[in-house]
């Protein structure tokens, strides 16, 4: 089996220089090698979008990306960041303090078997710091979190509190504009 | 007794054999695709409005439901058969060829007449049709009629001696119905077809309409049985449809009897088919430098649903080996697919290809060149490499 090395950030930690095989896709590497498991293997065919990572791009900008139809080494010299990175954690590396986001997802109760959230948090979070670089018109949000959120797949079908966990956890932030 | 019981079956007879008319009407408008143009997606069907852009400007598919404002009902079966095969409108105004009369102009008179009857039997819808978009000078209707005096007849049929059956109903359902040579023939600056060049492949919005010559398509794997099965079922060895053929098959193909399917493969392949082209796949360490790059960028972004080995997932991504789009002398479709992606596709029964994510902004030019040379040369059998040039300028050129 053909392997190569690579490295990255991965919540803000260095991973790497390690050696995998070429063919391995990325939520593997999460599971397997750095026993981040929050990541969901779902469909494994990139529709469900349980698994996506956000990838933060040069440019400051963030996005999702499906890990479990991307290889591991699309990934190298890039900066990742999971569900596992989002809370703040003591000095003993517990959580002790979760996101707005995750805190609001919480209190909306925006979850039901859980299996699909961490795709959603991400996916709420590439959202939030898109508005936190241009705020967006009250009229134009329920398109913004459609566009954010609509192509994750949720088997309890719990969208309507994902949708409104989002919408409050934009609006709490002050991420909206009149108009 | 005996006369009246015929007096009283007439009126049936006569209406069964308008159902009929209708019923071969509705096939007929099928075959030659006429919803394609003359609705949009989510609207009524015929009702129009569906933009087709142009280098001049854009044209919008009309309302061709019997509406008698906005549509064709006050259409006579001689206007419907002016318009569709002359490309002059009731009130004599010219038609923009952007609607298929330079094939349509060999549409047998019955055939328009029972499209008419079927056009005529569906429900009027009062929707008008938008405003064309054209530019100085072909905002003229007028300018049409030398336009026409040159190119109204442009496609004209092969000699059929000597040929099947089935080759001369293909020649049919291909060249007038189907009006293939619309997309896949070249215009010149005047948009007019190219006759010399008839179904040699042209560029069209981004994306090449391949050539439909017997030895291309047999150097691109396609056998007779394939290629009916490919209009047919939307999908097939060779892979599956997408761009400007996906509406194709799905308004017009698939509903067509597998005959038809087989007579436009007997035309298109040749009584006689060329033997289709066999490409061994290439192993790595024969690659070229570039394309062995690529295979990284392969396994990184394609073989989560390709497959690490090309074989593609069954109801999710087609295989790569094999595939006809690898084959292309040009790698023009690769590359846009590549960059724009295929939204989900559903083809016959229940068969669905999942949604494939575009790749522009994920792959630079480079990344893009080691890529496409991967596929190309380890199951296209083109090991011809791209110049950086040339897949910066393929990549500015946008797909739609």
């Amino acid at each position: 089996m053909a392997k190569r090395i690579l490295s990255m950030i991965i919540n803000s930690q260095a991973v790497g220089p390690v050696e995998v095989p070429d063919d391995l896709m990325m939520i593997d590497f999460l599971h397997e090698h750095l026993n981040l498991t929050g990541s969901r293997l779902g469909c494994g065919q990139g529709v469900c979008h349980a698994c996506v990572a956000i990838l933060d791009k040069a440019d400051g900008t963030s996005e999702e990306v499906r890990t479990c139809i991307t290889g591991v080494h699309f990934f190298d010299g890039k900066r990742v960041r999971t569900i596992e990175g989002h809370a703040k954690r003591d000095a003993q590396g517990e959580v002790s303090e979760l996101n707005p986001i995750q805190q609001k997802f919480v209190d909306k109760f925006a979850f039901q078997c859980s299996y699909c959230t961490p795709g959603y948090v991400n996916a709420a979070t590439v959202l939030v710091e898109k508005l936190q670089r241009q705020p967006v018109k009250r009229s134009e949000l329920e398109g913004e979190i459609e566009d954010a959120l609509g192509k994750h797949i949720c088997r309890c079908t719990g969208y309507v509190r994902y949708y409104s966990a989002a919408r409050d956890v934009v609006e709490s932030l002050g991420l909206v504009k009149e108009g | 007794m005996r006369a009246f019981v015929l007096a009283a079956l007439l009126p049936l007879t006569a209406f069964a054999a308008d159902e009929q008319l209708i019923e071969r009407g509705k096939y007929l408008a099928r075959a030659a695709d006429c919803v394609a143009c003359h609705s949009i997606e989510g609207g009524a069907e015929y009702a129009g409005g569906l933009p087709l852009e142009s280098p001049f400007g854009t044209i919008y598919g009309t309302n061709i439901t019997p509406d008698k404002e906005h549509g064709i009902g006050n259409y006579s079966a001689d206007d419907f058969y002016r318009a569709v095969a002359e490309g002059e409108r009731r009130d004599g105004s010219n038609l923009y060829p952007a609607m298929p009369y330079t094939s349509y102009h060999l549409l047998k008179r019955e055939d328009s007449d029972a499209i008419y009857a079927y056009l005529m039997s569906l429900e009027p819808i009062a929707k008008p049709s938008p405003q064309t978009d054209l530019s100085f000078p072909f905002n003229l209707r007028f300018g049409l009629s030398f336009w026409n005096m040159l190119y109204k007849d442009s496609v004209q049929l092969q000699p059929a001696e000597g040929k099947s059956e089935p080759w001369q109903r293909g020649q049919y359902l291909v060249e007038v119905l189907g009006h293939c040579g619309e997309c896949h023939t070249p215009r010149n600056v005047l948009g007019a077809l190219q006759q010399d060049e008839r179904l040699q492949g042209a560029v069209i919005l981004g994306y090449e309409a391949p050539s439909l010559l017997a030895d291309d398509l047999a150097a691109r794997g396609w056998n007779p049985e394939d290629l009916a099965t490919f209009l047919k079922y939307g999908i097939s060895a060779q892979g599956s449809m997408f761009n400007e053929m996906y509406p194709v098959f799905h308004h017009s193909t698939q509903y067509l009897p597998f005959d038809d399917h087989q007579a436009m493969s007997t035309y298109l392949l040749g009584d006689q088919p060329p033997e289709p082209r066999k490409v061994a796949s290439v192993a790595l360490d024969q690659l070229g430098a570039s394309a062995q790059q690529g295979r990284q960028h392969y396994l990184n972004t394609c073989a989560g649903c390709h497959g690490a080995a090309g074989e593609g997932i069954p109801h999710v991504a087609v295989a790569m080996e094999g595939n006809t789009t690898l084959r292309l002398n040009d790698a023009r479709n690769l590359l846009r697919v590549i960059d724009d992606g295929i939204k989900e596709q559903q083809f016959t029964g229940f068969e669905r290809m999942q949604p494939m994510p575009g790749f522009s902004d994920k792959l630079d030019d480079g990344q893009v060149r080691d890529l496409l040379h991967y596929l190309r040369q380890t199951w296209g059998g083109q090991a011809a490499e791209l110049s950086p040039q040339q897949v910066s300028q393929l990549r500015s050129e946008k797909g739609h």
